[in-house]
């Protein structure tokens, strides 16, 4: 099989996703491996080191949890998992555990595309991560200078307060990641309080009206109603 | 808990009543000097206990106690207690009976009372089955023809044909997912009593992610948007409101015929947030907006033939929703045409910034 391909691990029992999907992925110039079991997907996993997991969580042996702390006791491997609709607090809790990203059944192609390709980018992102001296986040018009911590929006500074910027950053280091309510107020406010929620929708209120993000346009942060926000990092389709 | 608290609350209304009763034979018995009303107080007291607490139990010592108390206090020989004398024996009777049978006929009301509600909620149920699987008949009928139809007779259908027929397919896959968002919603609140667990939400944010789904659904369709410019912050179920939002919108743009603007606004009024979608279209008829969001009512009339629609289930899921947070919701014709559908938040009563 051709190496450069990008291998993904899909974690999936049902036989028409699974057909689907591996097809949907070989058909854009991934090469798909099919886990149907918690403990299939192990071993897969150590055998192939994929470069990213497409994991079901409703597994017939085990919870898909069991799948994803195994990983990432020894791997950064991007993970998006797969949920059923209902419960935010599901996917909440696979972010906190280390998840990647979710998508939602059921779900559109272009969706599932979008974010496995969002997924590789970011881990090839924080692959030279660590701050290199002059390094720059670059989006669209959007440019953020990590030294001079400094926001420009198409070459004009954008005025941030200390908090805002922090924000800004953090979520442009994990650019195309979805950070949960938690894991930013843990970030940026150390550990939480009653207010911190309040406290962090007003900071991303200012943030949007500064990056001049308008409810329903093509934004910088896209909103992730009840689990947190995302930076943007598809280019605007 | 709930049962403890129910406890406190029948402890409560039995002594209470006894205190007042003999507070009541007291004044009677010393300040007038009547005798013979004051057995009556106490029946009357008896009813009255086991009328207002749940089951017998609270009836009959209230009867028991009242009967010690009055046979110890009001009869002769006075304050002493002296059950050999037939009367108090046969009015302790009479009294234990009095608490039997009224807690009896109460519990029976109650009983019947509950059964009403479940009858009219199994109605509901019954009538939203039937219009649901009338309406999962017709994609489901795409659905299947058209995939069967490609996979045996693959090659002789031209290129265009099979699009033509996997487009079908998607289309009403799409209106599958979204029928089942709305039962979804549906059975999460119907389902017991089940409460609705609220979480902070900026408006700004719920609006962006009702507008990005909106556009994926709708790309053409314009939405005049106006929303308060400093930061709301509404406690909801974020999903369900999302979808509230999304049906009322889909009901403008599939049912308000010769509509050319389409407005979301939304507005704070003391400590409500109102949201107000209109359109300059048709409008709902007079008759319609009365049951409009009170069943799972698809209209009968165009059923057979027209394009299928969520209206039926949509906007009463939409009432169910506001409803279960607390709100209400409320749908009328504009003067010059159009429909407007609003419907109120509360928001949190705390600090503004």
């Amino acid at each position: 099989m051709n190496n450069n391909k990008y291998k993904i691990l899909v974690v999936e029992d049902e036989d028409n996703i699974c057909k689907f999907i591996s097809a949907l992925l070989e058909a854009n110039g991934y090469q798909a491996i099919i886990a149907k079991t918690c403990l299939m997907a192990q071993s897969m996993f150590s055998s192939y080191i994929p470069d990213l997991i497409i994991l079901d969580l409703g597994l017939p042996d085990m919870d898909g949890m069991n799948f994803l702390n195994y990983v990432r006791e020894t791997s950064l491997t991007p993970i998006i998992v797969l949920s059923a609709r209902s419960d935010e607090s599901d996917k909440v809790n696979a972010l906190d555990s280390g998840a990647n990203d979710y998508v939602t059944k059921p779900f559109s192609t272009a969706e599932l595309l979008a974010r496995v390709r969002s997924s590789l980018r970011n881990s090839r992102h924080s692959a030279d991560d660590g701050h290199f001296p002059g390094r720059k986040f670059l989006l669209g018009g959007l440019v953020i200078d990590y030294d001079a911590r400094r926001v420009f929006l198409q070459n004009v500074e954008v005025k941030l307060t200390q908090t805002e910027y922090n924000i800004v950053a953090l979520l442009s280091e994990h650019c195309g990641k979805v950070m949960t309510y938690s894991s930013i107020i843990k970030t940026i406010w150390g550990h939480p309080d009653g207010g911190s929620i309040k406290k962090l929708q007003v900071n991303m209120a200012n943030i949007r009206k500064k990056l001049r993000d308008k409810p329903g346009g093509s934004n910088y942060i896209i909103n992730e109603l009840g689990v947190g926000y995302r930076m943007n990092n598809e280019e605007s389709d | 808990m709930r049962k403890r608290s129910a406890y406190i609350k029948n402890i409560a209304i039995t002594l209470g009543i006894l205190c007042l009763s003999f507070a009541i034979g007291l004044l009677l018995q010393t300040i007038f000097n009547v005798q013979a009303t004051i057995p009556t107080v106490f029946v009357f007291a008896v009813f009255l206990v086991s009328l207002l607490t749940d089951g017998y139990v609270y009836g009959i010592i209230a009867a028991f106690i009242i009967t010690i108390i009055v046979n110890y206090a009001f009869t002769v020989p006075y304050f002493k207690i002296n059950f050999t004398i037939p009367e108090n024996i046969f009015s302790a009777l009479i009294m234990v009976s009095i608490a039997l049978v009224t807690s009896t006929l109460t519990a029976k009301i109650k009983y019947q009372d509950t059964i009403r509600v479940e009858s009219e909620k199994e109605r509901m149920r019954a009538n939203l089955l039937r219009a649901i699987s009338h309406d999962l008949r017709t994609p489901l009928t795409t659905i299947y023809g058209s995939s069967s139809a490609i996979l045996e007779n693959y090659d002789s259908f031209s290129e265009e044909q099979k699009i033509q027929m996997i487009q079908g397919i998607k289309e009403d896959s799409e209106w599958l997912v979204h029928m089942v968002e709305n039962l979804l919603s549906i059975t999460k609140i119907d389902s017991g009593n089940v409460k609705i667990i609220k979480t902070p939400i900026a408006l700004d944010e719920l609006i962006d992610s009702v507008l990005q789904k909106f556009k994926k659904r709708y790309p053409y369709q314009k939405i005049d948007l106006d929303i308060p410019d400093n930061v709301v912050v509404i406690p909801m179920d974020p999903l369900l409101i999302e979808q509230v939002i999304i049906n009322i919108l889909e009901n403008s743009v599939q049912h308000a015929k010769g509509m050319t603007r389409l407005s979301l606004r939304v507005f704070t009024m003391a400590n409500l947030a109102i949201f107000e979608i209109s359109d300059n279209g048709c409008g709902i008829d007079k008759e319609r907006i009365d049951k409009l969001f009170s069943e799972y009512s698809v209209s009968d009339e165009h059923q057979a033939d027209s394009k299928r629609s969520n209206a039926g289930i949509g906007l009463s899921v939409c009432a169910t929703i506001i409803k279960a947070h607390g709100g209400e919701i409320y749908a009328g014709n504009v003067k010059n045409g159009g429909t407007v559908i609003r419907f109120s938040l509360h928001m949190e009563e705390t600090d503004d910034e």
